[in-house]
C-alpha cells in the first residue's frame, strides 16, 4: 500500500518525460523540417541568381539540390500507391529514375525564368504520424502571393521533401491520378513506357525551346 | 429594384435546391480523391474527354495563336495590368459572395481594394491597395458560397468552351452571371467584345505555364481534373487547410489503406 503512490509518481513523471521528450522532439522536428526548407530556397535562389553562370551548368547545379533534398524513393511509392506493388523490383528501380528524370526536366525547363522571387516562409504545421509541412508564399515576381506548402518526411537524421502542394493542388496527387489511369490502361509497362518516350522528348525540347522573353 | 432582389433570391433558393439535387444524382463512374480525401466521380469521362479535346483544338489553332500575337505586342506589365482591370470590374461578384458567406470582413476588404484600386489605382489597372496597404485580392465566386455553405461539387464535366467544371460550379456561373450589374452599364456589343478580350489576354498571360503543363503532363486530362478539383476546395476554404484530416493523409500513407 505504501508503494503505491510512490508507483504513481515514477509512473506519472515517466509520462511527463515521454510527453516533454515527443514535444519537445516534435518541436525541433518541426524546426529542422522548416531549416530544409529555408536553406534549399536560398542555395537555389543564389544559383538562380549568379550572373554569367550557362543556364545548363544552373540546372545541373539545382538538381544536384533536388536530388539532396527530395525523397525520389518514397514519392515513387507515393503516385504508384497501390500500383507499386505490380512492378517488379527492376521496374520499381527504374521507375525512380524515370519519375526522378521527369520532375528534373519539368523543373529544370524553365529556369532562366525563376529567380526574381523570394520564399516566405508563414508556418508549419506537424502531421499526425509525423510528417511536417512547411508553408511558404512566393513574393514578386510573376507568381507572386502565390501558397506553396513543402510537406517532409524524417529519413535517418535529415528531412526529405516527398510533396510540394501549390494553391491546394499536390505534385503527388497530380501524378498519382494520371499514373492511376495509365496503370488502369495498360499496366506497369505503359507507364515506364510513357515515361521513357516522354524524358527522351523532354531532353530535347531544351535545344528546340525559343529564347525567353526580354520584357 | 423590389421585383429585381425577390427574383435573386427565388434564383438563390432554387439554384442550392438544383446543386442538392444534382450533388446526389451520380456515383458511378471512375472514382478521384481530391487531396482532402473527398470522392468525386466521372460518370461521363468518355464524353467529357472528346469535350475536353474540342477545347484544347480550340486553344491550340484560336485562342493560343492569337493569344501569342497579343503577348508579342504586348509587354507583360501591361497585359497584368489589364488583368487587374478585369478583376476590380468583379467587385460585386466578390462583395455578394462575401456577403452570402457571412464574411463581412472579406466584404469590408472587397470594397476597400475596389474604391482604392479604382481611383488611385487609376480604374483598376493598377492595384495600391495591395501593393500599398497590403489589401490582399481574393476570389469569390457563387460556386465557392455553395460550396462553403456545405453543398457537394457533383460529378466532374467539362463544358464546352469554359473547360472544367460540376453541377455546383454551373449553377455558381449562372448566379454569377445573372447578378452581374455590368450589363446595367454596358450594351453587348461592349460586354461580349470586352469578354474576349479578357479571354485572350488571360491566355497570353499563361502561355509558358500551359505549354510546360502538356509537355509534362502523361495525361492531360487527369491532370487538368485533378488539379481542378483540388483547387477548388482550396478555393472554397480559402486556403486554409483543416486541422485533423485523416483521410488527407491517406494520400502519404499508401501501404495503410484497406484493399
Amino acid at each position: 500500500m505504501r508503494r503505491r503512490p510512490r508507483l504513481l509518481r515514477a509512473l506519472s513523471a515517466l509520462l511527463l518525460a515521454l510527453l516533454a521528450g515527443s514535444l519537445s522532439r516534435q518541436a525541433s522536428a518541426a524546426a529542422s523540417a522548416r531549416d530544409t526548407i529555408e536553406q534549399t530556397s536560398a542555395r537555389v535562389l543564389e544559383i538562380l541568381r549568379t550572373a554569367n553562370l550557362p543556364v545548363e551548368e544552373k540546372r545541373r547545379r539545382i538538381e544536384q539540390i533536388a536530388y539532396d533534398t527530395f525523397d525520389f524513393d518514397t514519392m515513387s511509392k507515393l503516385v504508384l500507391a497501390r500500383g507499386w506493388r505490380d512492378l517488379s523490383p527492376d521496374q520499381q528501380h527504374e521507375f525512380v529514375g524515370q519519375f526522378r528524370t521527369q520532375l528534373a526536366l519539368t523543373y529544370g525547363r524553365r529556369i532562366d525564368h525563376y529567380g526574381h522571387e523570394e520564399l516566405k516562409i508563414t508556418g508549419e504545421r506537424t502531421e499526425p504520424r509525423g510528417d511536417v509541412t512547411v508553408q511558404s508564399r512566393v513574393m514578386g515576381g510573376q507568381y507572386d502571393n502565390t501558397a506553396i506548402d513543402y510537406r517532409l518526411r524524417q529519413a535517418g537524421d535529415s528531412w526529405k521533401i516527398i510533396d510540394v502542394i501549390v494553391e491546394g493542388v499536390s505534385l503527388v496527387g497530380s501524378y498519382r491520378s494520371q499514373f492511376q489511369e495509365l496503370l488502369d490502361r495498360g499496366g506497369p509497362q505503359k507507364v515506364l513506357a510513357l515515361l521513357r518516350e516522354k524524358n527522351a522528348a523532354g531532353a530535347s525540347v531544351d535545344v528546340a525551346e525559343p529564347p525567353p522573353k526580354t520584357n | 429594384m423590389r421585383r429585381g432582389s425577390s427574383r435573386l433570391v427565388l434564383l438563390l433558393a432554387g439554384s442550392l435546391a438544383l446543386a442538392g439535387a444534382l450533388g446526389c444524382a451520380s456515383s458511378s463512374g471512375p472514382e478521384i480523391r481530391t487531396r482532402q480525401g473527398t470522392l468525386v466521380h466521372d460518370p461521363l469521362e468518355p464524353v467529357n474527354r472528346k469535350i475536353f479535346w474540342f477545347n484544347d483544338q480550340l486553344d491550340r489553332f484560336v485562342l493560343e495563336p492569337v493569344a501569342t500575337g497579343w503577348d508579342w505586342v504586348l509587354p507583360d506589365p501591361a497585359q497584368r495590368g489589364i488583368n487587374r482591370f478585369f478583376t476590380n470590374l468583379l467587385f460585386p461578384q466578390f462583395l455578394l459572395n462575401d456577403l452570402f458567406q457571412a464574411k463581412w470582413e472579406g466584404a469590408g476588404l472587397a470594397t476597400g481594394r475596389f474604391l482604392v484600386n479604382s481611383t488611385a489605382g487609376i480604374l483598376g489597372f493598377m492595384d495600391p491597395a495591395k501593393d500599398w496597404l497590403d489589401w490582399k485580392p481574393q476570389d469569390e465566386d457563387f460556386g465557392q458560397t455553395l460550396g462553403w455553405w456545405g453543398s457537394g461539387a457533383g460529378p466532374y464535366l467539362v463544358l464546352p468552351f469554359l473547360g472544367p467544371s460540376n453541377p455546383r460550379d454551373v449553377v455558381g456561373l449562372g448566379v454569377d452571371g445573372v447578378s452581374s450589374p455590368i450589363p446595367w452599364f454596358a450594351p453587348w456589343y461592349v460586354t461580349v467584345p470586352m469578354g474576349g478580350v479578357h479571354a485572350i489576354n488571360t491566355r497570353s498571360l499563361h502561355l509558358e505555364d500551359v505549354r510546360e503543363a502538356k509537355a509534362s503532363a502523361l495525361d492531360f486530362y487527369s491532370f487538368v481534373r485533378n488539379a481542378y478539383l483540388d483547387y477548388r476546395e482550396n478555393q472554397i476554404r480559402d486556403g486554409q487547410e483543416p486541422e485533423a484530416a485523416p483521410a488527407r493523409e491517406d494520400l502519404y500513407y499508401p501501404d495503410s489503406d484497406a484493399p
